[in-house]
């Protein structure tokens, strides 16, 4: 069985009976790339916070299991604790709490396992040398580790540090959200050298972009086109080259046909 | 008793006569009611047990000097001998008005007078409390350390306070209000900070569960002075404290942070003042409280920009988590201007944790409870942060997050 295996994942905005996602079917594993790309308001960054375990969607039919357990059973720190990570599309500012302390926080709380888990914190010159070698392969400032995370940062600050985070937990799969937009150029191509480093036999990575660029540095295994609520054609990565070209009117006409 | 002392008592009793308890119609007690309280109840204990004092937050490391109110009298009442030779005066007020009545009594009751009722009891009835005269250009490193204590069950403390920073002065003073059996307490609070001075003042209130606590802080701050003055409530029943800021001087500061942590059925109300009367002053308020249980706080600002004060720079913000449902914090700013070109902002904000914001962290593996504590610290710490003393900073901390269940 794959590691990720979602099957007719239908999920309503809670409290209400707005369906977003319409029935989703996906599967993956880890050393896979896979990319979901899709119209805005088709239902992507719904389908990354239902998987995570986001309060504000109820899943009211379908399966998702991952590692071979019940995801949906999961609080959303158990979720991330076993071995799921979401890089948001906007995340979120934490005032108050440092990058090192946010990170570490984390860190600790993956080494401790859960509430009834034993203290295993890792020590602060091993946290210091994991933080700052994570934060040169993204090519982040030093003094930058001090700051409240995301607090007052740059659309394309933020995207790094989601992706410091990833890199810290070392998760087994990782949903990263557009985290290309709002990157430039060069840093879009630092993010991506960090996300190759780290995409191999332990972790594999569900991207969802707007955008054929990423795909150029991260090269995806299969690519999911989703549009309202469903994924309505896979392939292989010559499908972003051509909704590139012919956009998403093409499938459209594909599905009602 | 001297006669100055004598007759300045007088006019505060003859004022106390005349002024009714506030009700809820009198406009700085709209939300907190004093009906069903016996004052009367409470009686003054004059001789006090010496002794040490149990469960100060602050009372580790090296102090300056050291003062322990306790009920009506202070029990402890120490100076440093490199302090004492700097030139430096403190100890108990009631000692001090007949030693040093040089340093007393041009300013006792100036700054704050007799025309409010707890004022006007507390001119008439205070029994001992602090002075802390810094003369012009003495600067100490270490801080005073005050604590005010009730330590027979009904006593009625009437605490006085007069804390001097002369012209280039520098100094920090703790006061404590601590935890200790039920009684009635209330205090005033002189505070004056000289031409180009510098006082950090750090006032924590955490007195016992079923103690009522009232109190008048004034502070005037002279030209280009400072005053980094930083509240901290968490005890009391019912409290209700004045803190107020007039920057007399061009180019005053007056930055002012509170921190409160209220649980249980205890009613906090905080009345703040920042008073423009002089040009290019700055005022910084930043309130930062936690509500759980059925606690309650209010808190009224005001800013008033006089004429004559243009190129002020004032800010005042107040801003409350509610852990519960059944918590409530009110917010009232206000804005009182009378004169162009000057910067007035403020801010109000009451809510539950954001859960999206609890999402985030827990997207990262950190469990709910501990998100929760984390979001509740970082919200504390911004205002925190803003006490320059890193002990005290760090004590303070570790004391307002021992009231957030985990
Ligand atoms: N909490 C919510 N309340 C109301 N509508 C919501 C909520 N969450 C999602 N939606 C709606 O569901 C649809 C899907 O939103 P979603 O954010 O998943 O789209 P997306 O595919 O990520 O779009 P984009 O490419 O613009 O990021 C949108 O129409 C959105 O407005
Ligand atoms: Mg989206």
């Amino acid at each position: 069985m794959a590691d990720l295996v979602i099957r007719n994942l239908h999920a309503t905005i809670a409290g209400t009976d707005t369906e977003i996602l319409k029935g989703i079917d996906l599967e993956m594993s880890r050393g896979e790339i896979h990319a979901i790309m899709g119209p805005n308001g088709s239902g992507k960054s719904t389908l990354s916070h239902v998987l995570m375990g986001h309060p504000g969607y109820e899943v009211t039919a379908g399966e998702v299991t991952f590692m071979g357990e019940d995801l949906l059973e999961l609080e959303a720190d158990e979720r991330s604790r076993a071995g799921l990570f979401l890089s948001f599309q906007y995340p979120f500012a934490v005032p108050g709490v440092t990058v090192a302390n946010f990170i570490r926080m984390a860190v600790n709380a993956h080494r401790k396992g859960g509430p009834d888990g034993e203290d295993d914190p890792i020590r602060i010159p091993e946290f210091r040398k994991q933080l700052q070698e994570a934060m040169e392969l993204l090519a982040i400032d030093k003094s930058m580790s001090s700051r409240s995370l995301n607090d007052g940062f740059s659309g394309g600050e933020k995207k790094r540090f989601e992706i410091l985070q990833m890199a810290m937990l070392k998760p087994k799969i990782a949903i990263l959200d557009e985290t290309d937009s709002g990157l430039d150029i060069d840093a879009l191509r630092i993010v991506s050298g960090g996300i190759n480093q780290l995409v191999g036999p332990d972790m594999g990575a569900l991207i969802i972009t707007h955008y054929q660029r990423i795909l150029d540095h991260v090269k995806p295994d299969r690519i999911h086109v989703l549009m309202d609520g469903r994924i309505v054609r896979s392939g292989g990565p010559e499908l972003a080259y051509e909704l590139e070209t012919s956009g998403y009117a093409g499938i459209t006409e594909e599905v009602s046909a | 008793m001297s006669p100055w002392l004598a007759e300045r008592r007088d006019l505060a009793a003859q004022s106390n006569a005349l002024l009714p308890v506030p009700t809820l119609t009198d406009e700085h007690w709209r939300f907190t009611s004093l009906r069903g309280i016996d004052f009367d109840a409470f009686q003054p204990v004059a001789a006090p047990a010496p002794g040490e004092i149990a469960g100060a937050i602050l009372a580790d490391g090296d102090h300056a000097g050291r003062v322990v109110v306790r009920d009506g009298g202070a029990v402890v009442d120490e100076l440093s001998e490199a302090v004492t030779a700097q030139g430096v005066a403190f100890g108990s007020i009631r000692r001090l008005a007949e030693e040093r009545p040089e340093l007393v009594e041009p300013l006792l009751g100036t700054i704050v007078g007799y025309d409010e009722k707890f004022a006007a009891e507390n001119g008439a009835l205070w029994t001992d409390g602090v002075l802390l005269h810094v003369p012009a250009g003495v600067r100490v490193a270490e801080p005073f350390h005050v604590a005010y204590e009730i330590a027979t069950e009904g006593a009625a403390q009437q605490w006085r306070a007069l804390i001097v920073v002369e012209e280039g002065a520098e100094a920090t003073i703790v006061e404590e209000h601590l935890t200790g059996l039920p009684g009635y307490a209330n205090g005033v609070a002189e505070v004056v900070v000289g031409a180009a001075g510098h006082l950090t003042y750090v006032v924590v209130q955490d007195r016992g569960d079923a103690a009522l606590h009232f109190a008048a802080h004034r502070a005037e701050i002279a030209k280009d002075g400072l005053l980094d003055w930083v509240a901290c409530s968490t005890g009391a029943r019912t409290g209700k404290t004045r803190m107020e800021t007039r920057l007399t001087g061009e180019g005053a500061t007056g930055r002012l942070s509170g921190v409160y942590v209220v649980d249980d059925k205890r009613h906090l109300d905080l009345d703040t003042t920042q008073e423009h009367d002089a040009p290019n002053a700055v005022s910084d308020l930043a309130f930062k409280g936690v509500l759980l249980d059925e606690a309650r706080s209010v808190w009224r600002g005001v800013i008033r920009v006089a004429a004559g004060a243009q190129g002020t720079d004032s800010y005042q913000e107040n801003r409350n988590l509610l852990l519960s449902p059944k918590a409530r914090a009110d917010s009232i700013p206000g804005l009182e201007i009378d004169t162009n070109d000057v910067r007035c902002t403020h801010g109000a904000t009451a809510g539950p944790v954001d859960p999206m914001l609890r999402f985030y962290l827990m997207s990262r593996g950190v469990p709910e409870a501990e998100a929760n504590r984390v979001i509740v610290e970082g919200f504390l710490e911004e205002a925190l942060e803003r006490i320059p003393d890193e002990r005290i900073r760090t004590a303070l901390t570790e004391h307002v997050m021992r009231r957030i269940p985990s």
